[in-house]
């Protein structure tokens, strides 16, 4: 998505525009979780929490989930979503969520300010998953804020891909398997030569064309390594 | 934070172990306190069942 349509909606929601709402990617995001996902997941730039309560609340195979997010706004945001139930936009009954605490002293998921991979054990995740800020952005454009952050990728829109494809593989249980979306307007070949590079297989988990730009969730093995 | 996540945290400045001091929790989830790290010494507030685990050069910015 545009940072514009992404700031329209944001308008039209009449949310505050300093977190990122969930949209086709995250939509995406969470329909990959739904098919690879699984044990302990890591969502990385959780951003409203919207993927990681769908992922705690509607995938059986997955355990238990962690969200993290470098910026304040997007973990109150996702902290309130894991303390206050699931993704409200579902519009259906609670019969599939019951795995709140019904108390309100648990958390459907947990919440860490964290950058990127870098609080967390080694081996400690089965899958790890993220939407990374991926527009490619002129530097004398960035608008420095915390919505800036959570779309621009930098010049070349791979700036938080990069680290994460150099990290992730640490934090990944043996076996365990990474679910990274790709956006056209970063450059799928481009981000391709460095999932390679950083010693993955990947295979296209879901994909959707939009008008302007067309996003796939890879699935990130490391290689010589089996997935399942 | 649950107090079970501290099996997966680690000290982000050089992957050490964590200790947890609580100053309040509710049931099973810690609400208030810090973890700090046990080679560094670095402490990393938990606010609003929130553990902030950025590295202290990036944890100033709202």
């Amino acid at each position: 998505m545009t940072e514009r349509t992404a700031r329209d909606l944001a308008a039209r929601r009449g949310v505050e525009t300093n977190v990122y709402q969930p949209a086709e990617d995250s939509g995406l995001l969470a329909d990959a979780i739904e098919k690879r996902g699984r044990g302990r997941l890591l969502e990385v730039g959780t951003g409203s929490g919207w993927v990681a309560a769908r992922a705690a609340r509607e995938v059986p195979d997955v355990s238990s989930v962690v969200a993290s997010d470098l910026s304040p706004h997007a973990c109150r945001a996702a902290r309130r979503r894991a303390v206050e139930g699931g993704p409200e936009e579902a519009g259906v009954s609670d019969s599939t969520g019951d795995r709140t605490e019904p108390d309100g002293s648990g958390s459907l998921f947990d919440v860490v300010r964290a950058n990127l991979v870098s609080p967390f054990a080694d081996d400690a995740f089965d899958t790890v998953a993220f939407n990374p800020p991926y527009l490619p952005t002129d530097p004398e454009n960035e608008w420095d804020d915390w919505m800036e952050r959570a779309l621009s990728g930098g010049e070349s829109g791979q700036e938080l891909i990069d680290p994460f494809l150099e990290a992730v593989g640490r934090v990944l249980a043996p076996g365990g398997v990474g679910l990274l979306l790709v956006s056209s307007l970063t450059g799928y070949d481009a981000v391709l030569d460095r999932v390679d590079a950083c010693g993955f297989d990947h295979e296209v988990v879901v994909e959707e064309s939009y008008p302007f730009e067309s996003l796939s969730v890879l699935a990130l093995t490391a290689t010589g390594g089996s997935s399942q | 934070m649950k107090e079970s996540l501290m099996d997966i945290l680690c000290d982000p400045l050089d992957k050490s172990d964590l200790e947890l001091e609580v100053d309040e929790r509710d049931g099973e989830e810690i609400i208030e306190g810090r973890l700090i790290g046990t080679v560094t010494g670095e402490v990393y507030p938990i606010e609003d069942g929130i553990p902030n685990l950025l590295p202290p050069d990036m944890r100033d910015e709202e």
